[in-house]
């Protein structure tokens, strides 16, 4: 069943030509240099410190390490992280 | 995503938070939807975050669950700002007492400027202003509309024809019209009016005084027209006026007049030349021709170029004289067009000496001579025309003699 699911939202994206964030629940990340970070669809922080943010995904984790990182807001689904970002990385659980 | 003006009419503080599990408490605040932003990491098992006082009651209970403790650093926005105001009751007191005087200061009348004024005295119409309440440090909210302070205003002036009421701010205009005086006609003793010559009265209207003479009556010179004591006689109940009146009387002239028939006139020949000067101070230096012809008759126009800035004239300048010849010509008249003429002249003659308003009703040629190459006529007018004269009753006559200003 959840087989045929994915199955089905790979044909949407690929026929309606739905932007995949949409359709797969995976973060979508806007950054502006290094200076700021807009990232949408996650599901919590799971550590946050001046150097790096964890935040939870639908699957695995985003990683954001960087120097004097603020978080200048935070929603459910979108947070707005400000400071010096020097990586980005995705973890598979 | 920030209501920047909604936070700080709300209040919004920043809170320190020491606790180990500071990540699961931003993620439980978030899940409740309360609202928090410039999240920071201070020290391991320290954070800082902002948030709205409101939103701060509903975090304490997640504080609890997360055991964290919470230690409030900086206070910001409306509420708080007016807690301060409070504080300093004097300052803010003082403040609105300053704010409140400027506004009872500028509405208040400060100055009343009067304009227009000549013949009234300025200090005359501030009165009158002030009588209606227009005055030095009245309100300006007790003040009627400028329309009916001015037309009270007007009724306290007599001499004005017009005021005008401006309030300007915390000055008051008023503009002053004042009536033109009329000629007013010297004070007049007692008078006669009486004939100024010999003529036959044509009409009479008297304004004051009583009409001696009729329509048609021959009348001589210095008779008494309209006399200037009325009332009755018989009972010596008389009174003395200033006789005045129109009195319009037929006057007989002749007029003697003789115009020759031949006439020499002048005209131009069309020859003319340009005498060229220079001036130079009060003199005329003469440059060309050297030599010209010099006409009998001639008539001479001149033209001056002299450059003047600012009402200086410079010195020095030039003249151009054009003297154009003339020739007599003589012209022979007919006794017939002679005559016309001497009529014409004979009838301004007239009217001059009949003075202004003087129509002519009758003209008659007694008498036409032709000798010695002229053309004498004699005729005669009948002018009607003011004979009028005012005459001061200087004796006063007994009321028993009423016959002694008759007979002068």
């Amino acid at each position: 069943m959840k087989r045929w699911s994915r199955r089905l939202h790979r044909l949407a994206v690929g026929v309606l030509d739905l932007p995949q964030d949409v359709v797969l629940e995976v973060p979508r990340i806007t950054m502006i240099g290094h200076l700021q970070m807009y990232i949408e669809n996650h599901r919590g922080v799971l550590s946050f410190s001046e150097k790096e943010l964890r935040l939870l995904l639908t699957k695995g984790q985003l990683i954001v390490s960087g120097e004097q990182l603020v978080i200048r807001a935070i929603l459910k689904e979108e947070v707005l992280l400000e400071g010096r970002v020097s990586g980005v990385k995705f973890v598979d659980q | 995503m920030r209501n920047m003006l909604k936070e700080w009419i709300e209040g919004h503080i920043t809170v320190t938070i020491r606790g180990k599990r500071f990540e699961r408490l931003i993620n439980l605040a978030v899940r409740e939807g309360i609202h928090i932003w410039n999240i920071v990491r201070v020290q391991e098992e320290v954070g800082r975050l902002d948030i709205l006082i409101s939103d701060y009651f509903r975090l304490r209970p997640l504080l609890r669950q997360t055991g964290c403790r919470a230690h409030v650093e900086r206070r910001e926005g409306l509420p708080f700002w007016l807690i301060r105001v409070r504080n300093r009751a004097g300052f803010a007191i003082g403040i609105f007492a300053f704010l409140i005087g400027l506004y009872m200061l500028s509405s208040v009348i400060w100055k009343v400027d009067v304009q227009g004024t000549h013949m009234i005295s300025e200090y005359e119409v501030k009165q009158a202003a002030e009588k209606v309440g227009l005055k030095r440090g009245a309100f300006k909210m007790n003040l009627k509309e400028p329309m009916v302070i001015q037309r009270e205003m007007l009724t306290h002036l007599p001499e004005a024809s017009w005021v005008g009421v401006e309030i300007e701010g915390t000055r008051a205009i008023v503009q002053v019209v004042e009536k033109e005086e009329g000629v007013k006609k010297p004070a007049q003793g007692p008078k006669n009016i009486v004939a100024r010559k010999k003529a036959v009265i044509h009409s009479i209207f008297a304004d004051s005084g009583k009409t001696m003479v009729k329509v048609n009556q021959f009348v001589n010179k210095g008779q008494v027209l309209i006399s200037g004591i009325i009332g009755n006689e018989e009972m010596q109940r008389t009174s003395m006026v200033s006789a005045g009146g129109k009195v319009k009387g037929e006057v007989w002239y002749v007029s003697n007049v003789s115009v020759p028939l031949k006439q020499t006139r002048y005209i131009y020949t069309g020859a003319s030349v340009n005498h060229q000067y220079l001036i130079a101070g009060d003199y005329a230096v003469h440059l060309w021709p050297f030599k010209a012809e010099v006409y009998k008759k001639a008539e001479t126009s001149e033209r001056r170029i002299q450059p003047s800035l600012f009402g200086i004239t410079s010195p020095l300048g030039w003249k151009t004289e054009t003297i154009h010849e003339m020739s007599p010509q003589v012209k022979s008249v007919t006794r017939d067009e002679a005559t016309d003429t001497a009529r014409k002249f004979a009838q301004q003659d007239i009217l001059k000496r009949a003075g202004k308003d003087a129509t002519i009703k009758e003209e008659k040629v007694l008498h036409v001579k032709e000798e010695n190459g002229k053309v004498t006529l004699s005729i005669h007018y009948a002018v009607i025309e003011d004979i009028a004269m005012e005459q001061p009753i200087v004796n006063i006559p007994a009321p028993d003699k009423p016959d002694a200003t008759k007979s002068n």
